[in-house]
């Protein structure tokens, strides 16, 4: 069967969600596996919404902030790299390969960067298969 | 909460959408999703037919949730917010889902393309049936302006804000007003005196009761949001000055390339190559001689100095050519005998008398010769003693298809226009972004050229993008006009996407207090709970992902809406796999 991976990338919306609008208008090409969900910073984003991502069968999980330094909120995208490492330790633990959680800073201007970016994933993806937890492991919510 | 009536529908937007998703299937694979009353296609759903057709739908058919598939929320979602509250619904009710920059303008597969957006939808579907209505706030609006940057657009900025009778705060960076402009000789195309024109502008600013000057000042610590930001005015005094202001303008300018950067122009080591501002102060001092106080009897003006070009930047910086024909002009009028080459790569001439004023000068007796920007550029070196010139430039000429030596005395460097070395301070100071060429990015390229996606906050003239005098006034006028509109109405809307506190689920860690940026929760001690001062929140959300209890909700961006988002997302990829 052909495997068909599904990405569920959460960017920023000052600077990442920016870059990937551009590369938009710009009319880059990128593999289609990918599916955006906008927060206002990365500092938003919960270590729960990466562990229901792989649990509802996402192959891979993709975080991109802005540059450090360049966070419209100051700081957002430090609080972001910080929960990103511990979250890495954690699903390795769960048996989750490396591959499949991905950080990266995306300027606002850098929707060419953000187009290879996808590409190199969903390569990377596709090279390591499907993933299994939805069908081996129940995460638990960390909240209800 | 009331049962969710969703309406749905998908934009062609006229092509865009439609040529690559499949926009029918897409309608007729959600219509049957629990809670979608109905899923509509439309050739333009931001037009007013598209908009009353929503509006007209909510009526109807009672919807009280709507979900518009089109381009990026960053351009539309305020437009159709606007359009569900006139029927009635609460505009925070809306979502959109955004299938043409994220979808059908990145792929090449419809049925992928197909299939992503039926996702999307479905996970903004997912999404909606968990948003809650939110109550517009909105603030007083101070009446003063701050303006950063006394060049021309800032300098017109500033005067039209204050002929209305309202304050404003100029900062401007070095000891004197006028910027770029005030060094310029004449201007194009109509050959006027740049020095006439700015004067008596400086004067009106610096006597204007209404404008506030500050030269040799830096603005730091801008705090606060539309309608009530504050800041510190640092001038070389022990104590910084407090500002307080409702609106931002940002007009710093761009500044020139330093041509030493390329070595094959010798800038730096032959004293008469000289850069097209130097020009200017020559021309202004009412004879163009070399270094040795010498008449030229041949000079070659060099357009494209660092723009266009692979090595340094890519763009164009829009007004050179101009000037570089500007040039021409003068060096005729005073030098009837001097061989004068335009050294080449493109002409250009869009504005408004260019083209006409670039016919004319070809008529000075001027040398026009061609060079190729991505091969090879010209190179100047010494002349011998014999040579009779000063120096030689060596350069494949490009329509002759010849190399050729072309003897000069003087040499104009046409530079770019480019950012400044601390273009990033301002850029964190007020909160705006960088294209990839360093310009201040506008909230809409066509049609909102000079707001920022940061509420109040304004950019005007070349920190912009490179841009002539006309284009830099227009956009200067403009932003004062938005501006003037904000203190005539007295108050705006604010953003209400704000962080809240469960005191009942609240365990006292004051976890959220430690990773706020803007100090906006404090702890209340008789309640043992924290809580957020919603005028200082600005809603990124980081106090939600960090509180261990569950108590904080970030408002538009609950757990629950972001975690529907995603089993949207995974509730159909899931079945084909
Ligand atoms: S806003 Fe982009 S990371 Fe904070």
């Amino acid at each position: 069967m052909n495997f068909r991976p599904t990405i569920v990338a959460f960017l920023c919306n000052w600077c990442a969600y920016t870059g990937a609008d551009l590369a938009g208008t710009s009319r880059m090409r990128y593999a289609p596996n990918i599916r955006i969900i906008r927060v206002m910073c990365s500092g938003r984003i919960d270590p729960t919404f990466i562990l229901t991502a792989f649990q509802q069968g996402a192959d891979g999980v993709l975080i991109c902030g802005c540059h450090p330094g360049d966070c419209h909120y100051q700081t957002g995208n430090y609080k972001c790299l910080r929960r990103f490492k511990l979250i890495s330790k954690y699903i390795a633990q769960m048996g989750i390969e490396p591959e499949r959680l991905k950080l990266e800073w995306i300027s606002a201007s850098e929707g060419k960067q953000f187009a290879e970016l996808v590409n190199e994933m969903t390569k990377a993806i596709l090279n390591v298969g499907p993933s299994k937890i939805k069908s081996t492991l129940e995460v638990k919510h960390l909240k209800s | 909460m009331e049962e969710p009536r969703i309406g749905v529908y998908i934009c062609w937007c006229g092509n865009n959408i439609a040529k690559m998703v499949d926009v029918e299937a897409v309608a007729a694979e959600v219509g049957n999703l629990p809670n979608v009353v109905l899923a509509k296609t439309y050739k333009y759903m931001c037009s007013d037919p598209g908009q009353d057709l929503i509006i007209k739908d909510i009526r109807g058919h009672h919807l009280n949730r709507v979900i518009v598939a089109a381009c990026s929320p960053r351009i539309h979602e305020l437009t159709f917010r606007n359009a569900v509250e006139k029927a009635g619904i609460n505009p925070y009710l809306f979502e959109m889902a955004n299938i043409r920059e994220q979808d059908s303008w990145v792929h090449t597969d419809r049925s992928e393309a197909t299939k992503k957006a039926i996702d999307l939808v479905n996970a903004a579907i997912h999404r909606v049936r968990f948003h809650e209505p939110l109550q517009k706030r909105s603030v007083t609006v101070d009446p003063a302006t701050l303006v950063i940057g006394g060049g021309i657009s800032g300098m017109v900025a500033a005067l039209e804000i204050a002929n209305a009778g309202k304050q404003v705060y100029l900062v401007e960076k070095t000891d004197r007003l006028g910027g770029h402009v005030a060094r310029f000789d004449l201007t194009f195309p109509h050959l006027s005196s740049a020095k006439q024109m700015i004067h008596p502008i400086i004067q009106r600013v610096e006597n204007h009761p209404n404008i506030d000057v500050f030269k040799q000042s830096v603005i730091r610590d801008v705090s606060g949001y539309i309608g009530n930001f504050k800041a510190l005015v640092q001038n070389g005094q022990p104590e910084p000055l407090e500002l307080k202001f409702g609106n931002i303008i940002a007009a710093t300018g761009l500044k020139s390339f330093d041509p030493s950067k390329i070595e094959e122009y010798g800038y730096g080591k032959f004293p008469d190559v000289v850069t097209s501002m130097e020009f200017e102060e020559i021309l202004a001092s009412g004879k163009v001689l070399t270094k040795h106080g010498k008449e030229p009897r041949n000079i070659a003006i060099i357009h494209c100095v660092g723009s266009r070009s692979k090595v340094y930047h890519e763009y164009c910086s829009r007004t050179c050519c101009m000037v570089a024909l500007k040039f021409v002009n003068q060096i005729r009028a005073g030098l009837p005998e001097c061989n004068i080459f335009e050294i080449y790569a493109d002409m250009r001439a869009y504005g408004k008398g260019c083209e006409e004023f670039y016919a004319e000068s070809t008529h000075r007796q001027i040398i026009f010769l061609m060079f190729d920007q991505q091969e090879k550029l010209p190179v100047i070196r010494q002349a011998e003693k014999t040579d009779d010139c000063n120096m030689l430039i060596e350069m494949d000429e490009k329509l002759s298809g010849e190399s050729i030596e072309v003897p000069v005395d003087m040499v104009v460097l046409m530079v770019n226009m480019e950012a400044h070395d601390d273009v990033k301070d301002v850029v964190h100071a007020i909160g705006v972004s960088l294209c990839g060429n360093q310009f201040f990015i506008e909230k809409h390229p066509k049609l909102d050229p000079v707001a920022t996606t940061t509420g109040g906050v304004y950019i005007v003239g070349t920190c912009q993008g490179p841009k002539d005098i006309p284009d830099s006034v227009a956009q200067a006028r403009a932003a004062a006009a938005r501006i003037l509109a904000t203190i005539a109405q007295g108050s705006v809307a604010v953003e209400v996407t704000t962080a809240f506190v469960n005191e009942e689920f609240c365990c006292g860690c004051q976890t959220c207090i430690r990773v706020c940026p803007y100090t906006a929760i404090s702890f209340k001690e008789d309640k043992k709970s924290s809580e957020v001062n919603e005028v200082l929140c600005k809603g990124c959300g980081t106090c939600g992902s960090a509180c261990p209890s569950g108590a904080i909700t970030s408002k538009h961006f609950t757990d629950r809406q972001i975690l529907s988002e995603i089993e949207g997302i995974m509730s159909m990829s899931y079945k084909e796999i």
